[in-house]
């Protein structure tokens, strides 16, 4: 090692760790006074850098799914805790399949398929997306979901939006929540049992529609940046929801 | 509230594995941001997330690295969401007087200034490495470049913060 690379290395680690650094150094009394010079620069920059903090303040933390006190055994059996992020499948070419508009599943009599219902329905509540911190409150959101559903993590977000709706003959809860990145609409679908994840990817709408025990899930956002909120609510939602017997 | 002593063990694992680092994790998102307003609210919103995914964390040891990740990605969303101010980098906002102006080494004070004018891409690796005590392949691992760029990185960021301070001293 030359003095150059020395004093090279030196000034990226001055803590001397890299190979043949204190043999150079013992050498050569130039390199050892730059060293010197190095750490004393170093233990000013620490100084500088540990600036006073204010006092440690924990936010109010929310329950989390365990907690939550709803969590009922579904008679059916889940359809499993794993969850791995479902957009490789869209990003493989699957997603073109289950494009809004191609029908796949459980075509009702219309010919419309369910995530197509799930889309119109979208379209014609476009209200129900508003950005709003005015949440609903808990006794109509049990009034919406309490029939169709014994148990759910209500701790996924501020629900600003609960109604019943009729998605493929039936009636089912249709929630809106306050994402971090937008509001996310829950379409809970008890009667509609899935095998595969149907993610939809369409100009204005992402998301997916998810198996859960013997239903499914319809969770939709606004924008392609809320993929990974959406992951993450939908991981809570699988997770947590039980049907109603 | 069902299985009370869950929730207890829980909030009790959050407290002794994550209260702990508030400091790092203030100072970091502090220097990250240049702004202690920003950091107070960035350090929030990892102690949420931390909370709620405290589950992930499969070892307490590696807990500090975890958080640092987490202050990092909040930071990033942080600005995402605002629409950047332009402002000139030799003018120190209010939070950043008072970051800069610290009741300690008034002589510290030139320094800290030359510090927030460094590019984020060398002030992050110093801060993890002077404050954190964070090795070249752990500053690699979570800002998610090489070792050797770590490196480079590191040796500019000194030489830069060198020629800020004599041109303060010459001037």
């Amino acid at each position: 090692m030359n003095c150059e690379e020395y004093r090279q290395a030196i000034t990226a680690d001055p803590s001397e760790s890299f190979a043949d650094g204190a043999a150079h150094a013992a050498g050569c009394a130039g390199c050892s006074r730059y060293r010197d010079g190095m750490r004393a620069l170093d233990r000013r920059i620490a100084a500088a850098l540990a600036i006073d903090v204010p006092p440690p303040g924990i936010p109010d933390l929310p329950p989390v799914a365990e907690e939550s006190g709803n969590v009922v055994k579904f008679p059916g059996g889940r359809s499993g805790k794993g969850w791995a992020p479902l957009w490789l499948g869209v990003a493989a070419g699957l997603g073109v399949a289950a494009f809004v508009g191609f029908g796949l599943l459980s075509t009702e009599p219309s010919g419309a398929t369910l995530a197509e219902q799930v889309i119109a329905h979208m379209d014609y509540e476009q209200a129900s997306r508003e950005v709003t911190s005015v949440s609903v409150p808990e006794r109509e959101l049990h009034e919406v979901i309490d029939s169709r559903v014994s148990a759910m993590d209500t701790g996924i977000g501020l629900v600003t939006y609960a109604q019943s709706c009729v998605i493929n003959g039936n009636t089912v809860p249709h929630l809106v929540i306050q994402g971090e990145s937008g509001p996310v609409t829950l379409i809970l679908l008890p009667d509609e049992r899935i095998d595969e994840p149907i993610p939809m990817s369409g100009e204005h709408v992402h998301g997916v529609i998810v198996p859960v025990g013997r239903g499914s899930v319809a969770i939709i956002g606004e924008r392609a940046g809320q993929l990974d909120e959406i992951d993450e609510i939908g991981q809570r939602i699988v997770e947590s929801v039980e049907w109603q017997i | 509230m069902r299985n009370s002593g869950a929730v207890t063990r829980r909030r009790r694992r959050f407290d002794e594995v994550v209260g702990v680092f508030h400091t790092d994790l203030y100072r970091y998102a502090a220097w990250l941001s240049r702004d202690p307003g920003v950091a107070e609210v960035v350090v929030q919103e990892t102690l949420l997330r931390a909370w709620k995914s405290l589950d992930s964390l499969k070892e307490d040891g590696a807990a500090r690295q975890w958080l640092l990740t987490i202050v990092r990605r909040e930071n990033a969303r942080y600005f995402e969401r605002k629409a950047p101010e332009t402002v000139d980098i030799d003018e120190l906002t209010p939070g950043q007087s008072a970051m800069v102006a610290q009741e300690d080494d008034p002589s510290l004070e030139d320094l800290r200034k030359a510090i927030l004018r460094l590019q984020e891409e060398y002030r992050e690796p110093l801060v993890l490495q002077v404050l954190m005590g964070y090795s070249t392949r752990e500053i690699a691992d979570l800002m998610g470049i090489k070792p050797g760029a770590v490196l480079t990185r590191l040796h500019r960021a000194r030489l830069k913060l060198k020629g800020l301070i004599d041109e303060d001293a010459a001037a």
